[in-house]
């Protein structure tokens, strides 16, 4: 497929390079030329200087030829006028759009399907606000993501020292295999698709996949108790406060929301029933001390300055917040913040780059999500019929060995497969991967992505 | 810098190479020359070692070169191919000095067309039809056919593609560098079936037709004659080669757009017109400079101008007369044509013309602003803005190129050679022409330079062929540091 990214900046590089690596034809427009230098020595792209508002870049951009268009600039309005264009230019483009501004976003149906035809807007902050959300249905785990309709849970969770799972082999999980596989080890910086002898270490980082029902025995396997969320402290009351705040303001849940500015602190109150408001600094000790931050079963970290960000929640933790979630936009933080004691980053941009490369790839691809460290995936393939994979055993089919099945969903049974489990057409399958995997488990799945 | 990976990419280069030694392999056999044997050893050694350094080096990986490693692949891998390259001349006996055949293959691969031969018909077919397809290789770059047929070198191959090709821009005519250099090769090779079937058709010998076409594209310059193009005499097989040349002489970015239906773009590319209008302006200057001092109809004038000029300008070499013999004016326009070449993202050599371009209305800027000294000013091409770091870039190159003219005709001239002579030898195979004055003039050959001239002659090819900076680079200390 073709593809034209507008704007280089974090989002639309990485969407880039994913895209490049997995052997699409990408043209990206930027408007400053350092920007387009650094890109073209980093990924084989085609980068071209100009303006994604102005209709000759983008037909010298190839339009006319191109599958998809995302307009992911910094500003709002460049990336719905490029979207206007390019309807203007070739009706049949699919167009993605990153919206930040939600007076737009509210109003999307406008630019949907009146106006614009957008196939899909993106707004960053309420894609993060959701995925907030669903990590506080499992409090306990650093990632939360769904699959098959949220039917299929992958969870992060960190061992803890005292787990009874460390120190042993994945091949000796003969009571849990039922239940629960490990699709991915994150140990520091390195990222492992496990096989059957690799052993467990403290303070691993594990992926598994698992029922929904099945949550708890695996919390209890871990030694991890539950304790379900009784207190929530969010920091910062800007807009994703705000937004993350009125979602659970409608539920039992003991929030309260810290925020510096006493202008913004009285918005707040007006338009939050139950929630708290708290106007102090976050980076206050003492404040912190008053509001019983110890008591606090997750601290939300949601200011404007990540920086500022990361030494709170630090400070939260010293204080004994159990848990800490932390908003962080710079990408290249992400691998580090967990070597320093930080439990689970949010990242607007991370959320953008996911829900877009979410939906070019779909298809028979249904869902695909970057783990945190970006150096593995999780997908979620359909079997097609025709794919040299149904009907075999498992552990006869070739599979990559960077790759790892950790589900079959087959109708409303849910498979955590071992090496005699058959393939069977239309299972859904959710696969654990390291990105250089990703293409020959395509040519696996015989799923073209040259669906559109 | 990976030595690992440096050295895998020279073996599969060479591999390449190689095989690219069956084609003369095959001409040796159809005309039973005599040099089957020593092609095929040259073949096995060029070949086999490539491989044989493929393999040895198997736990390399390539993908992220940065962009020293690509300029130490490309000098060195240009430097092994022409050693390679010189083995069939070497191995035949048909060029008895190392020194002699080095300086016949780098010619070749640089596409400069400076030939130590003095009895070139003498040699087998074999020898002669490789000696062709070098250039034809060097035209458009061994590096830039191997990015086209190996494409997990992904972004690496860029970094090759950018110390291969150094344009002041670089063009990405497609979204993957892999497609960008097999696009370019196809309108490479389309260019030049189409020149070889109007030769043939024109009653030149296939043999000749190739060969000949094999040195016009990549604007070469080596002939399988000892008198070049004015061994045939023929108006037609002129205008052909004249037409051919100024078309390799022109930026390939603009023929694929051409092929791609827009046809007006030759028109619309600034450099492309100045181009076109430098050279008709010298053409006519020239025409107007030997009709009636050499040559006594206006006709006559004007085909052996054009075709000089344009051989000159394109930097290919061909030659149909002895422009020696010709007044001084025309033989100082001549002389600045080594230096002009043709344009940025051609297969010709020199500095170019979007260089001089630019360089003018970089002085005249100068001249603007000693008028106005708060101006701010952005230099156009084409109403497009030129960035500051393209003009620096630019005009390092320029002071570089004269830099290393000037000490190269120094070192000549120590070893004895003529003013002439010395300034010609340099121009020529700095701006990868091939024949200059004096004694290396259209006449006459290089074999009577001195050893260490020649060496210093190749060396001023490759950085010409290179465009300097990928070359002079190696040289300095700082590249070497960790």
């Amino acid at each position: 497929m073709k593809i034209i990214i507008i704007g280089a900046g974090e989002v639309g590089f990485n969407i880039a390079q994913r895209l490049s690596e997995e052997n699409h034809d990408v043209v990206v427009i930027d408007k400053d030329q350092n920007k387009i230098n650094h890109l073209q020595t980093v990924i084989d792209v085609q980068a071209i200087v100009g303006s994604g508002t102005n209709p000759s870049i983008l037909q010298e951009a190839g339009i006319n030829e191109s599958d998809i268009i995302v307009a992911a600039t910094d500003s709002d309005e460049v990336n719905l006028i490029a979207c206007f264009y390019a309807q203007y230019l070739t009706e049949y483009i699919t167009k993605i759009a990153r919206v930040r501004n939600s007076g737009y976003t509210e109003h999307s149906d406008m630019f949907k399907t009146d106006f614009l035809n957008i196939d899909l807007i993106i707004n960053p902050q309420s894609e993060m606000v959701s995925s907030m959300l669903k990590l506080m249905e499992v409090p306990e785990a650093s990632e939360v993501l769904d699959f098959v309709n949220g039917k299929v849970k992958l969870i992060g969770v960190t061992v803890k020292e005292d787990s009874p799972l460390v120190g042993r082999k994945l091949s000796s999980f003969q009571d849990v295999e039922q239940v629960l596989l490990v699709g991915v080890i994150i140990r520091g910086e390195e990222v492992i698709i496990p096989s059957g002898q690799d052993v467990i270490q403290p303070n691993d980082l594990l992926y598994c996949v698992t029922r929904k029902e099945e949550i708890s025995t695996i919390f209890r396997l871990l030694n991890i108790r539950e304790a379900g969320l009784g207190r929530v402290v969010i920091v910062g009351g800007g807009t994703t406060g705000l937004a993350l705040a009125t979602s659970l303001d409608k539920t039992n849940i003991n929030t309260k929301i810290i925020e510096k500015d006493s202008q913004r602190c009285l918005e707040l109150a007006e338009k939050l029933e139950k929630v708290v408001v708290l106007n102090g600094d976050g980076t206050d000790r003492d404040f912190l001390v008053e509001e019983n931050i110890a008591d606090v079963d997750l601290m939300v970290v949601i200011t404007g300055d990540e920086e500022t960000n990361v030494l709170i929640s630090l400070l939260g933790k010293a204080l004994g917040a159990k848990k800490t979630v932390t908003r962080i936009g710079k990408l290249s933080y992400i691998p580090l913040v967990s070597t320093i004691g930080i439990d689970t980053v949010v990242s607007p941009r991370l959320s953008a780059i996911r829900a877009i490369l979410q939906y070019i790839r779909k298809g028979k691809v249904v869902c695909v999500a970057p783990l945190k460290s970006e150096a593995a995936e999780v997908i979620e393939f359909e079997a097609l019929e025709t794919s040299d994979i149904v009907n075999t055993p498992l552990s006869e089919v070739k599979f990559p060995r960077e790759a790892i099945v950790g589900a079959i969903v087959r109708g409303e049974e849910i498979i955590i497969p071992r090496g005699h489990n058959m393939i069977k057409p239309h299972d859904h399958l959710i696969i654990f991967a390291l990105k250089g995997a990703i293409p020959k488990l395509e040519k696996l799945f015989t799923v073209k992505l040259e669906y559109f | 810098m990976r030595l690992r990976q440096i050295l895998r990419l020279i073996g599969i280069l060479n591999f390449f190479l190689g095989l690219f030694m069956l084609a003369p392999l095959v001409v040796s056999l159809i005309y039973s020359d005599g040099s089957f044997l020593p092609i095929l050893y040259s073949f096995i050694i060029t070949s086999g070692g490539g491989l044989v350094l493929f393999v040895a080096t198997s736990t390399a990986d390539y993908t992220a070169l940065s962009q020293r490693e690509g300029m130490a692949i490309v000098t060195f891998g240009w430097l092994s191919a022409g050693f390679f390259g010189s083995l069939p001349f070497l191995f035949s006996g048909s060029i008895g000095s190392l020194t002699n055949s080095f300086f016949e293959s780098l010619s070749g691969f640089t596409t400069t067309g400076a030939s130590i031969l003095n009895n070139i018909e003498s040699l087998p077919q074999g020898v002669l039809f490789w000696r062709s397809l070098t250039q034809w290789l060097g035209g458009m770059g061994i590096i830039v056919f191997s990015i086209a047929i190996l494409p997990f070198l992904g972004v690496g191959g860029m970094q090759l593609y950018k110390a291969e090709i150094p344009s002041p821009v670089v063009d990405k005519l497609q979204p993957r560098i892999s497609e960008t250099a097999k696009t370019l090769w196809k309108v490479y090779l389309l260019i030049t079936v189409i020149e070889i079937g109007l030769l043939f058709i024109g009653g030149m010998p296939l043999f000749d037709s190739i060969c000949h076409t094999f040195c016009t594209m990549p604007t070469g310059g080596f002939s399988t004659h000892g008198s070049s193009i004015a061994y045939f005499d023929s108006a037609y097989f002129e205008g052909v080669i004249t037409v051919f040349m100024v078309l390799a002489g022109v930026n390939f970015a603009l023929h694929f757009k051409f092929l791609k239906g827009d046809f007006r773009v030759f028109g619309r590319d600034p450099e492309c017109r100045i181009f076109l209008l430098i050279l008709a302006a010298l053409i006519l200057l020239v025409t107007v400079n030997i009709y009636g001092t050499v040559y006594e109809s206006i006709a006559g004038a004007f085909r052996r101008a054009a075709f000089q000029v344009t051989s000159i300008i394109t930097t290919t070499g061909f030659v149909t007369s002895d422009y020696e013999r010709w007044p001084a004016s025309s033989q100082i326009i001549l002389f600045l044509c080594m230096f002009i070449g043709a344009m940025a993202g051609s297969t010709g050599g020199a500095i170019k013309i979007m260089r001089i371009v630019l360089l003018v209305k970089y002085g005249f800027r100068e001249i603007f602003r000693l008028v106005h000294p708060h101006a701010v000013r952005s230099i156009r091409l084409g109403g497009k803005p030129v960035p500051e770091e393209v003009l620096n870039s630019i005009s390092g190159f320029f002071i570089l190129y004269l830099g290393l003219y000037v000490l190269a005709v120094l070192i000549m001239s120590f070893l004895g050679l003529d003013v002439m002579t010395s300034l010609g030898s340099v121009a020529a195979t700095i701006g990868n022409v091939g024949p200059g004055f004096g004694l290396v003039g259209p006449a006459k050959n290089y074999v009577s330079v001195p050893d260490l001239g020649k060496w210093a002659l190749t060396l001023c090819m490759l950085l010409g062929r290179l465009e300097i900076y990928t070359v002079i680079i190696m040289l300095a200390p700082a590249y070497w540091r960790k």
